[in-house]
């Protein structure tokens, strides 16, 4: 037995939640589609591959304030920032939940970052399966599905003009009330199957390949621009800066990537990292070996808008199909 | 035409005339291109040549300023590599230019590649590179002298002051600085991007509305009458910000002033490298 919503009760729930709480949909902005608070249900986009952008940038911002600091009386006082609105992410991707679910590992580790703790707390997840498995995925080589429950709090499967509702967390379930459900028969139709990558054992092998030339002749053709970073579910890098406006401190963190000129660079001036191919084996060392050493999973879900944003095709299927040749068992 | 380009590759490899050659081949999607560096001539039977080749591999030149190398380029592109000669970023000894005359470039997308040529193409008049050693293909009898048009920038001249804040705030906003634009820009070479210098701070780290007009503004600013039009910037920026219209209109300045543009010759003398007194606009009197 399912329980199913109807699409004019999804609306009408939707509708509601806009009230009293911050809905971020995927819906068009000048072009590209982005998760975007939405003013009414008539804006969100139902039928679309996946975003741009992945909805991270809703937990971890493009830009946000850390705190301000201020010295009163010859004492200096922290304010943390704080978030009050409490948000819906409508539509996301089993593929972008676990992306979250990656970036809780760094981040909520202990000391877990408060304010994405924040983000987290106040965030209610409503997942939507996907249809079709689209030419750049590859979610079930990177042990996800387009049907995956497992990062979110509700998860929505369209059948026909009905969506399958299930409910995984308390907070889902306080989010939707029972009586907008019916149950039914339905049953959900089989999950779409992406394309598959040879990503087994890609810890193993990657161990043995940080010699290989692969990185100088790969970097040869990488721009060196931090798209990829930017748009990636899981990329969770940033740059920290301190503005100074009438004697307050306003500490502010930003994205940033491996791939910058200087991102490693220190104090002295030295850059472990300064060349090409050095900055551009650490974006895959992170991703498939030194995440998945430290927190038990490779950083990446199969979204693909890395290989699709990419100006210059670097494709990370690609690069794990290559890597298992160069890498593999006959190698000495 | 591909033959052709293969055969030249295999040629300038085997006799160590060049270490490298830069062209492109089919990229994964099976439909589009992407940069290819050919290294040993048994490699060269992946080069490719045609409409999806859109990428401007000038700036690769910049990373192989030690080795000569060969590199595959339209006419957008000569005026690219023109421009670095101008600026004296590449040394001409070190090059060996393989010019193709140019189909024009269809509108692609990854795993998308259309029929319809891309706009800029549309207006291109001149077809064979400016510069080459060796020419692939059959150049037209005539061409016209290349030149701009500025229908879309005229239309944005046209609006008021509040109505053109107005349509660059709105798209600025969506900027990401990823700076993938600046990243593919053959004329964005500086060892120091004015973006990453601390001391002292131009723009802030903020990816934020005023700090992206300011990036956006003053890179714009950077490129004027060094702009060489390859479209590269517009192509890869993720949130479809229409970047030529701003370097057009600074192209189109420079034009109107100083009656030059980008690249046209790899002997120019760029105006912004060269001073004269009559140009002196009134300063100080």
């Amino acid at each position: 037995m399912t329980q199913t919503i109807s699409r004019k009760n999804l609306l009408a729930w939707l509708s509601r939640l806009l009230e009293h709480r911050l809905l971020i949909a995927p819906t068009h902005t000048a072009e590209p589609i982005l998760f975007r608070p939405v003013s009414k249900v008539e804006d969100i986009i139902f039928d679309f591959d996946n975003t741009a952008i992945s909805p991270k940038e809703w937990f971890f911002p493009a830009t946000e304030t850390l705190f301000w600091a201020e010295t009163t009386d010859g004492r200096i006082e922290l304010v943390p920032a704080t978030l009050e609105r409490e948000a819906v992410i409508f539509g996301l991707r089993p593929c972008d939940a676990k992306g979250l679910a990656l970036i809780d590992k760094a981040f909520l580790a202990e000391p877990a970052d408060t304010l994405y703790q924040q983000h987290r707390d106040k965030t209610v997840l409503v997942g939507l399966s996907c249809r079709k498995a689209y030419p750049q995925c590859f979610c079930t080589s990177m042990g996800t599905a387009p049907d995956d429950p497992s990062y979110v709090d509700i998860l929505l499967t369209q059948v026909e003009e009905d969506y399958i509702v299930q409910i995984i967390t308390q907070k889902g379930k306080a989010l939707l009330p029972d009586n907008l459900l019916v149950k039914s028969e339905v049953v959900a139709p089989p999950p779409p199957s992406p394309s598959v990558i040879p990503a087994e054992g890609i810890e193993e092998v990657m161990r043995q390949v940080f010699d290989s030339p692969y990185w100088s002749r790969l970097a040869d053709r990488c721009v060196h621009c931090n798209l990829c970073a930017y748009v990636c579910p899981t990329c969770y890098c940033f740059d920290i800066r301190d503005y100074e406006s009438k004697g307050k401190i306003e500490r502010v963190r930003s994205w940033e990537s491996c791939q910058s000129p200087g991102f490693t660079r220190q104090a002295g001036g030295y850059d472990p990292r300064a060349g090409k191919a050095a900055r551009l084996r650490q974006r895959f060392y992170h991703k498939l070996l030194y995440f998945p050493e430290s927190f038990g999973a490779i950083a990446c879900v199969g979204c693909g808008r890395c290989v699709m944003v990419c100006p210059v095709n670097i494709d990370i299927r690609e690069l794990i199909a290559d890597i298992q040749k160069i890498g593999g068992p006959n190698v000495p | 035409m591909e033959q052709q380009i293969r055969h030249k590759a295999k040629e300038l490899l085997e006799g160590r005339t060049v270490e490298c050659v830069i062209g492109y081949e089919r990229a994964t999607d099976g439909a589009s291109a992407r940069p290819l560096f050919v290294y040993e001539p048994e490699e060269v039977d992946k080069l490719i040549f045609d409409q999806t080749c859109t990428h401007n591999l000038v700036k690769y030149l910049l990373d192989k300023k030690e080795k000569t190398t060969a590199i595959i380029v339209k006419s957008c592109d000569s005026r690219a590599l023109n421009l670095l000669l101008n600026e004296k970023q590449i040394e001409r000894e070190k090059v060996f230019i393989i010019g193709v005359v140019c189909p024009g470039m269809v509108e692609t997308k990854w795993n998308q590649v259309s029929q319809r040529l891309q706009p800029r193409c549309q207006l291109c008049r001149q077809h064979t590179p400016l510069n080459y050693d060796f020419l692939v293909g059959e150049p037209p009898a005539e061409e016209a002298p290349p030149a701009e048009t500025y229908a879309d920038v005229a239309e944005m001249e046209a609006k008021s002051v509040a109505e053109r804040r107005a349509f660059w705030s709105e798209q600025s906003k969506r900027c990401i600085r990823c700076y993938a634009c600046r990243q593919v820009c053959p004329g964005c070479y500086c060892s120091e991007c004015f973006v990453e210098q601390l001391q002292p701070s131009w723009v802030g780290i903020r990816i934020a509305p005023a700090e992206n007009e300011i990036w956006q503004t003053i890179r714009a600013f950077h490129l004027a009458g060094r702009c060489s039009g390859c479209n590269e910037c517009e192509r890869v920026c993720p949130v479809d910000i229409p970047l030529s219209l701003l370097n057009r209109k600074l192209e189109k300045e420079v034009w109107e002033l100083f009656d030059f543009q980008a690249g046209l010759s790899a002997e120019a003398v760029p105006p912004f490298a060269t001073f004269k007194k009559e140009e002196a606009l009134g300063i100080g009197e």
